[in-house]
């Protein structure tokens, strides 16, 4: 095995920033400029071994949207440690339990540990930025393609997050191949108000910097307006969200008043986003490219991008592997299925991941030679794009029909005065399962209620529609199935 | 003002969770870690809910801080009361 210095995924990040690599968090608008990012990531590579910690060594990042979890992040993984990435929420919840899976040596945080758990015992933690440091003092740990270079909780699960191993190899894999989807250029900026605890937004972070780019960080969200105009302030050229972010811009915020005269793309991944929602917004805001993205956080984070100039012709499709990877759809009984038929997602390639963190029975159920099984059903048109019908663990059999949840909130979200729908199963005497359906809609509508029972397609049993406030969300903005399952 | 406060506080435990006696005026997102994006609407919702309001666009952008929180909810309400009594 090859060990080098140039595989460190960090190492190369650094040595490719460019003078566009600010990081800024647009909530304060401090700046870290970018001829100080450099440094300050090897700072805080230098800061870590500083503290005793060995390459190999695990440390708990905490994640929050300003620039210093990510600097804490990659200068983690120059010095040839292993960060562990967790959302703010995740730490105050179950950090304990993360820490002691992951075998982590200490915590990082901006301001200080605050979370109850970690009071009462003698916490090791590390706290804050490091004074910047030239790279030729400390260079990259060397390391090999396959080593560990980060562990990625999966999303959406509740309790403790599953770790995702992923290499330096993964990394550097998918973030070219990204790049290249996209036609990253060297002068871009990147406004990210997700995590990098999330696979979606590390993936923003790094094809950013890894391009000579910067990052703009935001925490504002809830005040979709500042968001907006801190893209034109700051002069981001990417904006990227799930699909609840495009529908919180499309219902609560002025897009259709605010230009961005500076934006080249929106990005969406993280589950179906209706195309009647995509359309709306290239209505609204037609000039940025609109691009749709699939991925796994067990495939590094990208799989499959839709560009922008096939968005008419493919609306709803997941788009083409990247040019690295080969997506296959195969049966139950493991058999690769022609063009146009439905089954099982399957991807191989540089950014799958080796599996997860001591949990051989999982590894070996979602991994198998090198395949990687995504547990999401599609199928594959003849120019190789990826239609997708059902995401793992996201359907029903109604009547001995496999009916998937995304078809039905897709559907549902269409009918004029829907803005959300989600679904969920129940049991029933005579289809075995039918839908329970929960929609956020126009304000008191017993009619509304009656329109969507209407609306649906005589196969699709329903049980029940209830108007409700709000879905149920996980921290990165997706459907929170388990807990809609208590509602039912 | 005290009463609204207190509703408010009632719609954060109900939002976040939260010992509602935490939540002051100057309590902002910054202090409460679900207050997120997704937390916001979940809160307005529940701040509709409790005093029988709807919010629309400008009403949730300014929304800041627990203390323009009650400011909205008063002149909102005020408006309402105003419209009873034409």
């Amino acid at each position: 095995m090859h060990i080098s210095s140039e595989w460190n995924f960090a190492g190369r990040l650094v040595e490719r920033l460019g003078k566009n690599s600010d990081l800024i968090d647009a909530a304060t608008g401090k700046t870290f400029p970018a001829t100080d990012v450099p440094g300050l990531i090897v700072g805080f590579a230098a800061g870590f071994l500083s503290t005793g910690m060995q390459p190999g060594d695990r440390v708990l990042i905490s994640c929050d949207l300003s620039p210093a979890s990510s600097l804490a992040y990659l200068g983690a993984v120059y010095a040839g440690c292993v960060p562990v990435l967790v959302d703010g929420r995740t730490l105050a919840a179950s950090g304990d339990l993360v820490f002691a899976k992951a075998h982590a040596k200490a915590a990082w945080t901006a301001q200080g540990i605050r979370w109850d758990w970690a009071r009462n015992n003698n916490f090791p933690q590390v706290e804050g930025t490091f004074d910047p440091r030239p790279a030729h003092l400390l260079r990259p740990s060397p390391c090999s393609e396959n080593d560990l270079a980060v562990l990625m909780p999966t999303s959406g699960s509740t309790g403790v997050p599953r770790l995702v191993m992923v290499s330096h190899g993964n990394l550097i894999a998918n973030t070219e191949a990204i790049i290249r989807s996209q036609h990253l250029a060297t002068d871009e900026k990147a406004m990210l108000i997700m995590p990098v605890s999330y696979c979606f937004g590390a993936s923003i972070m790094h094809t950013h910097l890894y391009q000579g780019g910067g990052v703009v960080f935001d925490s504002r969200f809830m005040f979709p307006d500042k968001v907006l105009r801190a893209i034109n302030q700051y002069g981001c050229t990417t904006f990227a969200g799930v699909p609840t972010v495009y529908n919180i811009l499309l219902r609560r915020s002025h897009l259709g008043s605010i230009a961005l005269p500076g934006l080249r793309r929106f990005l969406q991944a993280g589950g179906a986003l209706a195309p009647e929602s995509i359309q709306q917004l290239r209505k609204i805001v037609p000039t940025p490219d609109f691009l749709v993205m699939y991925g796994q956080t067990e495939a590094t984070a990208r799989i499959s991008h839709l560009p922008s100039d096939r968005l008419g012709e493919k609306l709803g499709s997941a788009g083409m592997p990247l040019d690295n990877l080969t997506v296959r759809i195969v049966d139950d009984m493991g058999q690769e299925l022609p063009n146009g038929q439905t089954g099982e997602i399957q991807v191989r390639g540089p950014s799958v991941c080796g599996g997860y963190l001591d949990d051989p029975e999982a590894t070996q159920c979602k991994f198998d030679h090198g395949w990687l099984k995504t547990g999401d059903l599609g199928s594959l048109d003849a120019e190789g794009c990826l239609w997708i019908s059902g995401r793992a663990g996201e359907f029903i059999k109604i009547r001995g029909f496999r009916v998937s949840f995304a078809e039905v909130e897709a559907k549902v979200s269409a009918i004029p005065g829907v803005y959300e729908c989600a679904a969920a199963g129940v049991h029933h005497p005579e289809a075995g399962e039918a839908l329970a359906l929960f929609i956020v809609g126009d304000n008191g509508a017993q009619a509304l209620v009656e329109r969507v029972r209407h609306a649906l397609p005589p196969q699709w049993t329903c049980n029940s529609v209830k108007l409700v406030a709000e879905l149920p969300r996980t921290a990165n903005g997706k459907i929170a199935r388990s807990q809609l399952q208590t509602l039912v | 003002m005290e009463e609204v406060l207190a509703k408010v506080q009632t719609a954060f435990k109900s939002a976040f969770h939260v010992d509602p006696r935490t939540i002051t005026l100057d309590t902002s997102p910054d202090d409460v870690p679900a207050w997120d994006s997704m937390g916001h609407v979940t809160l307005a919702s529940d701040l509709e809910r409790a005093f029988g309001l709807n919010f629309d666009v400008d009403d949730l952008m300014a929304m800041e801080n627990v203390r323009e929180i009650c400011r909205v909810v008063q002149s909102k309400l005020g408006k309402v009361e105003g419209a009873h009594l034409q």
